[in-house]
């Protein structure tokens, strides 16, 4: 019966009274279907985006990727996928609300130990955020981070959370980051009052070094493994933290973020101090990644450094200095005192 | 063709072999001199010969010498020197394991890669990285010796899994080469996955290059590269009768599984040393015994001395452009080696192809 209704229709042919398939109606419906398919879905997902004017928004809030979110109520189950955002939130005081952070989470408390009591859960790494263990957590307010964060964070708005995205580029960026977390949560006078500390303690700074004769060429090492070394550019925030602590990286002028370079630019910019940052190794072996300072001095051709000469190498907390957080007033100050020691 | 007739072409031919390796290793020492030359750090040429000139015995009375920089016989001695040596030792490692792989599987597809060295050795320097980084044996890093080792142990797993009865057909050989392979890839990917800045040193060993060599490292793997390649020349002949079929290379007198095992071996050992120090540089040791047969031809006695000699010239010309670029249009980036051999040697090689117009078999 169906049969006959196809043939009528054209789908298909039967010459010489052989069943044949029409190709040509056959591929025009499909893709009239998928045409229809794929319109009947984009229509859905734009009546998703939109907000529903039934419930009064309590506040939009706009992200550092210019999403915006709107908030009916101050969020009483907040996950954290990135360590920064963590120290922003306690910072604000809304650490109370936090129900979930990531195995990196290490401050301003021991979340690990937490963790393990089962007082706090973990959502998995960094790269490896667990998107079923976030919705287990039914949080109301999710504060993520950009680059490998971005497939996470599409999903979970696809499930319908409100994420906001902490992707700062600069201090300021962190400091509106700190106003942002403070409003999303109801903390907006401690906000407030992070930001001015942390302004007012790196305007101290800035001052103090204002008027030294020389600034320092300073190299950070982001990485060494027996294939690269890496370092950190104008993009990376370490230059800007290194920059108001009264120092020059010696790669201010490459505009990029983490970058792998070569000894011998190294040997040839000469720095006169060395930042070599502890606390970066998730798993295994004691020593960091650069083993000692005698091991950076032995480096092949490294005598030359003018730092390695002075004994200038330095080591400091990885986890402050490359972390967008609220302790980076405390690195500046850090910074500057090895910089200028004469000023402290 | 009378006895003087075959004995004449025999050693026209024997002295033009002669020749060519005699020119390409000239070739491989002006490209050694040259690229000493090139780098961020600046050293005047003259300076280069005059710091050389203060090496060799006896003749270093006759150079006067004082550094312009304290620091200049140290940056070209120990920082660009054994970077170029190692980029010798591995390119010619890599092409020659590359004829080796392709004269035993008779496959173009074949290379130092294909049965699973250097994802072996991946797994081991990953997993040095991410539990064992700092350990340090005999001056030797954990990460090193844990690639050379792993990539050994893989290789014998594929051997001993491809094996039926006393025979190891190539097919098999291949195929479990792939599944380990895999295998190893997804251990690698996990570790990566699991790694905080770990993953830095893996990326940057998956890419290849011996930014921070040091000569310690070279005099490691230097015996495992020189003595597997001179011992895997005295099987040239053997190759070439393979690339018969291995029934008719047995039948000709070549005992092939004995054969088959011996260079496997001495390829996989040549391989693993030179992955061990560079990370993965791939294509090097695919097209380097591709573009020497579409020139020299398929004969295994000239095809391995002058595939290793090219190799090493094309992997130390790859690591100059590499840091020609640095501090030119790179400003302080630097690229790993690897991205340039497949990025330069893949049209080169299409160009070659398309050149000889005639079909190409091994």
């Amino acid at each position: 019966m169906f049969g006959e209704t196809f043939i009528r229709i054209g789908w298909i042919n039967r010459p010489r009274g052989k069943l044949h398939l029409n190709t040509k109606y056959i591929i025009a419906t499909i893709i009239i279907i998928v045409l229809i398919a794929s319109a009947a879905f984009v229509y859905t997902y734009y009546q998703g985006q939109i907000p529903d004017e039934g419930i009064q928004a309590l506040q939009t809030l706009v992200d550092d990727h210019d999403y915006s979110t709107s908030l009916t109520a101050y969020p009483e189950r907040i996950v954290s996928l990135a360590p920064s955002a963590t120290e922003i939130l306690y910072a604000v005081g809304a650490g109370d609300k936090v129900v979930g952070v990531t195995d990196y989470c290490d401050y301003p408390y021991n979340f690990t130990a937490w963790i393990e009591a089962d007082n706090m859960t973990s959502v998995g790494g960094f790269k490896d955020t667990n998107v079923e263990v976030i919705a287990s957590l039914n949080p109301d307010l999710i504060l993520a981070t950009g680059g490998v964060q971005q497939e996470t964070v599409a999903s979970l708005r696809d499930l319908g959370y409100k994420v906001l995205v902490l992707d700062p580029a600069n201090i300021d960026g962190v400091l509106r980051d700190i106003e942002l977390v403070g409003n999303a949560t109801g903390k907006r006078a401690q906000a407030t009052a992070v930001v001015n500390d942390i302004t007012s303690r790196i305007d101290a700074v800035v001052n103090k070094v204002a008027g030294v004769a020389s600034k320092p060429k300073v190299y950070y090492e982001v990485w060494f493994s027996t294939q690269s070394i890496w370092s950190v550019g104008a993009e990376g925030f370490e230059t800007e933290l290194i920059a108001k602590a009264g120092g020059v990286n010696i790669f201010e002028n490459d505009s990029l973020e983490h970058f792998q370079t070569d000894s011998e630019v190294i040997i040839s910019k000469n720095p006169d101090i060395i930042l070599l940052p502890v606390g970066m190794e998730t798993v295994g072996s004691e020593l960091p990644f650069w083993e000692s300072f005698d091991a950076v001095k032995a480096r092949p051709a490294w005598d030359s450094i003018s730092a390695v000469q002075n004994d200038k190498l330095y080591q400091i907390d990885g986890n402050v200095i490359e972390r967008a957080g609220p302790r980076i007033a405390d690195m500046i100050e850090t910074l500057a005192e090895i910089f200028h020691p004469e000023l402290f | 063709m009378s006895k003087n007739e075959v004995e004449s072409t025999y050693s026209k031919r024997a002295s033009r072999w002669k020749l060519i390796i005699f020119l390409l290793i000239i070739a491989l020492i002006i490209t050694v001199i040259v690229s000493l030359n090139v780098g961020y750090y600046g050293i005047s040429f003259e300076d280069i010969l005059k710091i050389l000139g203060k090496q060799i015995p006896f003749l270093n009375s006759f150079v006067d010498y004082t550094p312009k920089l304290p620091g200049d016989p140290n940056v070209l001695l120990l920082v660009r020197l054994p970077r170029i040596i190692a980029g010798v030792l591995v390119g010619a490692a890599l092409a020659a394991s590359g004829v080796l792989f392709q004269g035993i599987f008779r496959n173009p597809m074949a290379d130092p890669f294909v049965i699973g060295v250097s994802s072996g050795a991946s797994v081991g320097a990953a997993l040095a990285t991410l539990f064992a980084a700092g350990f340090v044996f005999f001056g030797i890093g954990a990460v090193q010796i844990a690639a050379f080792v792993s990539a050994l142990i893989t290789i014998f797993f594929v051997y001993n899994i491809s094996r039926v009865g006393s025979r190891v057909p190539v097919m098999t050989l291949l195929l479990s080469g792939l599944a380990v392979t895999f295998f190893s890839s997804a251990i690698v990917t996990l570790l990566q996955f699991i790694s905080g800045k770990e993953l830095f040193s893996i990326v940057a060993w998956l890419a290849g290059g011996f930014s921070n060599i040091t000569w310690l490292a070279i005099w490691a793997i230097t015996p495992f590269i020189l003595i597997g390649i001179i011992a895997a020349y005295f099987y040239a002949r053997d190759l070439n009768l393979l690339a018969l079929g291995e029934d008719t290379a047995q039948n000709l007198g070549v005992d092939i599984e004995r054969v088959k095992k011996i260079l496997l071996f001495l390829g996989s050992m040549v391989t693993a040393a030179a992955v061990s120090v560079s990370g993965l540089i791939g294509f090097v040791g695919l097209i380097i015994p591709h573009m020497t047969r579409l020139v020299i031809g398929p004969d295994h006695r000239i095809l391995l001395p002058t595939s290793t000699i090219i190799g090493a010239i094309f992997l130390v010309v790859c690591d100059d452009v590499a840091r020609l670029m640095t501090g030119s249009i790179m400003g302080a980036l630097q690229l790993p080696v690897g991205v340039i051999t497949a990025i330069s040697g893949a049209p080169f090689f299409v160009y070659l192809l398309r050149r000889k117009k005639t079909s190409y078999a091994l």
